[in-house]
This record gives structure tokens, C-alpha cells and sequence, in this order.
């Protein structure tokens, strides 16, 4: 098998990256409305005022709550979703990874871990299908996303929550957990755009998590021969990609700055008024970067729009090549020891 | 009465700019009319009120000899006994309800008065869970898209008879309250009252931070 590290997923985790990115976007906007309405208004008279904001808010938290139910329920009952569970549990080589990777930056090793070698251009067999970065990036997102899930749910009723632990500080400390949480969040979910909008093989996106895995080809080629390389020399960078790289990570990283900013500078949610530095109200400056960074979301969400447009042409695509021949080129994949469709994993 | 004072009750000491409002509990009877006049004042719905009489232990004796003075027990740490407690908004000047709300519904005016602005209010309830006194009422909650959603309805609270005192008037409930137990002037009016009147504070150190800020020195 190449690894160019496209189609490691089934139909329904593409499928359920797809709803799960719109819910959490959703989320998102609406949270972010709410929290930095000064810097957002247009977004809050967008979505229909102060009650519009938070109706559609809450409707959608439900969605999320509904959605990590499925996928809980999804993990526990099928047999592919628990071997998929056991293949992201981080390993030895995880963690040797991690260690090496740091000695690499801090220039103490001459090469990367073959753990954490992924889009380099190597085959499966010399590295594996997820690195510890990919393990990391869906254990840090299921984590966050339940913890979103349940305090947000726990501060849904104020009354409710107050009567439940008899404190004020307690209620209190789950509003100011759950507006953290999001912003951490954020952060990670506009790196995760970053990171997998303007790959250079890959750009403007990187279709792995929108083409089921049972549609890829296992290689590139017409002959059913292994072939010696990857296929990835046979790339060729986008022209535009290194001007829309460098224009949208400044846009990332000027966004996630000024989200953090703006969380501690903003009046005291979700950071209470005591613990912040300035307090007080925002700047032009701090206007623009929030908006940046709600730009960059915005990127996100048609890049996953456009993800899946690319699956449906790739999809007639292979309608088309199927017709006049029944060639094993673009057909179903052929699975070795019959384990159909068991990379049910993120990166 | 009246000492040759504009103002209409006793209570009342001084009004508008940095006019605060604040209870003494040992002149409150639990009688009613501050909640009456407020309501007949405002137009508060029946099963609103933006100002509650609290009662503390009721029925109970405070500790020896300290029964007719629940803020000197309080500040004691002894028992005050049986207390009526008038709450609501005290327009603090370290406002928590102001720092935590999300979408900047409630400001802390120049003038020291605590504002909601419905308008922006989207009935999260956080400045409910904030507000150590219990001010914010939620009159609205099973109306609308808030009762689809169950968010709390645009907030409520006493605005200390802001129109009123801008015409030179005291706020309703302290208006008419017929012992005086609601006082309203500046914190160094204030402090000087309770001291004539030989009544305590009846709030913890925390309390009073919030409510009168650096002005809390006035009480000690
Ligand atoms: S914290 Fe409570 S009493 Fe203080 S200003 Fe806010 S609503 Fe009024
Ligand atoms: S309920 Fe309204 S006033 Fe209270 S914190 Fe929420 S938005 Fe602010």
C-alpha cells in the first residue's frame, strides 16, 4: 500500500467527521458571538440577536451530545470499532516517537522516529498508518469534546446546577471551565484546519477524512504490482499554495493570539475579572485578529464542505472508470485476510 | 421629622451620583412595604419581586444579650437570632454579576448604578450564579424561545430607582419602609447612620468588599 496517507477511514467515521465538524462549528460560532460580542457583532445580528444565539447554541450542544453518543454506542458494539479503539491507544513506539521528536527539534538526533514519519513519502510498511500526533489530535478532541459536552450541560440550568452542589463558586467554576475549554478548543481545532488545509501535497485540503477508505485505490498505477515508491515524487506543489500557506498561518496564528487575548482582556468571562491582567475594553486591534481567527474558521468550514464535494465527484469518477471495464483499477479494494474497512481512525 | 432635610425620610440621606443602597437589618420588622411600594412603583408582575425580605433563623434567639443586634453577632461570629434581611440589588462597586456577564449586559454605570440592558441579555443566568444576593429574577423564563430552550428569559433586577432619584427622589422601598431599614446615601452617610443608630453591618468582610469596593474602609 502507498501511505500517502489518504483513505484511513471507513464511510461512517468520513461521514461523522463531516456532521461532527458542522455541529462544532456551530458551536462555535454561536459560543464565540456570545462571549465576544463587541468584536462579533455582525455574527450575533446574523444569527438572529441575543435569544437566536443562544437557541441555536443549545439546539446544537444537543446535536454534540447526540453525536458522541453514536460514536460511543458505535465503538462498543462493532467489532471494527473496537479494534479501531485498540489501534489508537498510544504505544511504546508513541511515546519513543514524542521523545525522539523532541530531541530532533532540539537538534540532539539527525532523524525522526519512522513512528512519526508520516506524509514523508514512505509506504506502509516503514511506517505506521497514525503517528502519535494523529492518536493525540482525536485523543485530545474526544476529551475536550466530552468535557464540553457535560459542563456545558451542567451549566444549562443555573438553578438547577446551584441546587445540585448548594454553591455558588460551583456554578461558577463550571461557566468559567466551559468558556476555557473553548477557547483551548479553538485553538486546536484552527491549527487542525492550518494543518490540514494547506498540506503542500495535499492543498487546499487534504481529502483522507472525506473519502471513505474502501473507495481509494490501494496504489497508484495500472498494474496490479506493488510499485517501488509512494507515488508522491509524481506531486507537484500548487502554485498558490506557498502565498495562501503564509497569508492563512499568519491569519491562524494572529486568530488564536487574539482569541486568547481577547478571553483574558474581555470583562472577565470566561476568565473571572480577578484573575484578569487588564480587564477593560477591547481594541481595534483585538477586533480584527478575533475576526481573523473567526475567518479562519470560516475557511475550515468550506474546506469540509469541499471535502465532501470531492468525494462525491471522486465518487462519479469511479462510476465512470468502472463502466467499460470491470478492472481491478478503482474498484472495491481488495482486502487482505478479510478485515474490510479497519483503519477507522483519525489523524 | 424632618431636620430642615429636602429629602423625605430619614432614610433617605442623599441621592443620584454615588448614592448607595443598603439594609439595616436591625430596624427591618419583615413588615412588607418596601416590597409593596416597589411593586406598585415598577408594575412588578404578582409572582415577581425585585426585593425580598429575607428571614434568617427564624424563630430563634440570638446568643445572650446580643438579641436586638444581629450585626453585632454577626460581627462576633455569634448568633444573631431570628433577622429580616432586605435583599436586592446592592449596585456593587466590585459588581461580580458585571465581570461575569458574557455578552456585557450588565454595566457598572459612572454614576455607581448596576444596569442591565435587556437588549443584549441573553438569559444565560450567569450573573444568577455570580451574585451573592440573590438580585437577578428571571420573570420572563417561560416565555418564548426561552422556554423552548431553557435559557433564562432576558434578567430583572431593582435598578434603585434610578429615574427617581434623578429627580431628587429616594427609591421607593426606601421611601417608604416606616422604620427607616432601607438606607440610601453615600457609603460615609451610611456608615455614620448605622453608627448613630448603634446597629451593625450584619455582612461578612467579603460582602462588603463587594458592594462598597474600597469604600468598605467607611464601615470598620
Ligand atoms: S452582584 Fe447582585 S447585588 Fe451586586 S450589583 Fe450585581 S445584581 Fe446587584
Ligand atoms: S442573564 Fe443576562 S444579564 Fe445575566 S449574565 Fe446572562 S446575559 Fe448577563
Amino acid at each position: 500500500m502507498s501511505n500517502l496517507d489518504h483513505g484511513k477511514f471507513t464511510r461512517v467515521t468520513t461521514l461523522f467527521h463531516s456532521l461532527l465538524g458542522l455541529d462544532v462549528f456551530l458551536l462555535f460560532f454561536t459560543g464565540y458571538a456570545i462571549m465576544f460580542n463587541d468584536e462579533l457583532w455582525w455574527m450575533l445580528t446574523l444569527m438572529g440577536g441575543a435569544s437566536g444565539v443562544t437557541a441555536i447554541h443549545r439546539i446544537t450542544g444537543i446535536g454534540l451530545v447526540a453525536l458522541v453518543v453514536f460514536w460511543i454506542t458505535l465503538q462498543v458494539i462493532s467489532s471494527t470499532g473496537r479494534s479501531n479503539f485498540a489501534k489508537i491507544l498510544p504505544a511504546k513506539d508513541d511515546v519513543d516517537a514524542f521523545i525522539q521528536d523532541i530531541q530532533f527539534v532540539l537538534g540532539r538526533v539527525d532523524e525522526r522516529h519512522p513512528s512519526a514519519r508520516q506524509f514523508a513519502g514512505y509506504k506502509a510498511d516503514e511506517v505506521p498508518l497514525l503517528s502519535y500526533i494523529g492518536k493525540g489530535v482525536v485523543f485530545i478532541f474526544s476529551i475536550e469534546l466530552t468535557l464540553l459536552a457535560i459542563s456545558g450541560l451542567l451549566i444549562w440550568s443555573k438553578t438547577g446546577l446551584a441546587a445540585m452542589f448548594q454553591t455558588k463558586a460551583a456554578a461558577m467554576a463550571f461557566v468559567t471551565f466551559h468558556g476555557l475549554l473553548g477557547v483551548i478548543m479553538l485553538m486546536g481545532v484552527m491549527f487542525h484546519i492550518f494543518e490540514h488545509g494547506m498540506h503542500p501535497a495535499f492543498y487546499p485540503v487534504e481529502t483522507k477524512a472525506f473519502i471513505p477508505r474502501s473507495m481509494v485505490p490501494e496504489h497508484h498505477g495500472d498494474d496490479d504490482e506493488e510499485p517501488d515508491t509512494t507515488g508522491i515524487e509524481r506531486l507537484s506543489l500548487s502554485p498558490s499554495w506557498r502565498t495562501v500557506s503564509t497569508v492563512f498561518g499568519a491569519m491562524t496564528v494572529i486568530g488564536i493570539v487574539s482569541v486568547l487575548i481577547g478571553s483574558i482582556f474581555d470583562e472577565g468571562y470566561p476568565v473571572p475579572r480577578e484573575i484578569a491582567i487588564g480587564g477593560g475594553p477591547s481594541s481595534i486591534l483585538l477586533t480584527v485578529g478575533i475576526n481573523l481567527g473567526m475567518v479562519v474558521l470560516g475557511v475550515g468550514l468550506v474546506l469540509s464542505m469541499y471535502g465532501n464535494v470531492l468525494r462525491i465527484r471522486w465518487e462519479q469518477q469511479l462510476e465512470q472508470e468502472r463502466e467499460p471495464t470491470t478492472a481491478a483499477d478503482g474498484g472495491e479494494p481488495q482486502t487482505d485476510g478479510g478485515q474490510p474497512e479497519s483503519d477507522d481512525t483519525e489523524n | 421629622m424632618s431636620t430642615g432635610n429636602e429629602v423625605m425620610h430619614d432614610g433617605v440621606m442623599s441621592t443620584g451620583e454615588d448614592a448607595r443602597i443598603f439594609p439595616d437589618v436591625e430596624a427591618c420588622i419583615d413588615c412588607g412595604g418596601c416590597v409593596v411600594s416597589c411593586k406598585r412603583t415598577w408594575d412588578v408582575p404578582r409572582d415577581e419581586q425585585r426585593i425580598s425580605i429575607a428571614t434568617m433563623l427564624e424563630g430563634q434567639e440570638a446568643a445572650s444579650g446580643l438579641n436586638a443586634s444581629s450585626g453585632r453577632a454577626m460581627e462576633q461570629s455569634e448568633s444573631p437570632g431570628e433577622t429580616a434581611v432586605p435583599m436586592q440589588c446592592y449596585h456593587c462597586s466590585n459588581a461580580p454579576c458585571v465581570s461575569v456577564c458574557p455578552t456585557d449586559s450588565l454595566i457598572s454605570k459612572e454614576n455607581g448604578f448596576v444596569r442591565v440592558r435587556d437588549d443584549l441579555c441573553i438569559g444565560c443566568q450567569y450573573c444568577l450564579s455570580a451574585c451573592p444576593f440573590g438580585a437577578p429574577q428571571f420573570p420572563d423564563e417561560d416565555e418564548g424561545v426561552a422556554n423552548l430552550v431553557g435559557s433564562g428569559g432576558n434578567m430583572d433586577k431593582c435598578t434603585m430607582c434610578e429615574e427617581r432619584q434623578d429627580v431628587g427622589k429616594g427609591p421607593a422601598c426606601a421611601e417608604e419602609c416606616a422604620t427607616d431599614a432601607i438606607l440610601v446615601g453615600t457609603p460615609e452617610q451610611i456608615s455614620d447612620e448605622l453608627d448613630n443608630r448603634d446597629s451593625g453591618t450584619f455582612f461578612n468582610d467579603v460582602a462588603m468588599d463587594i458592594i462598597f469596593g474600597e469604600d468598605a474602609s467607611e464601615f470598620q
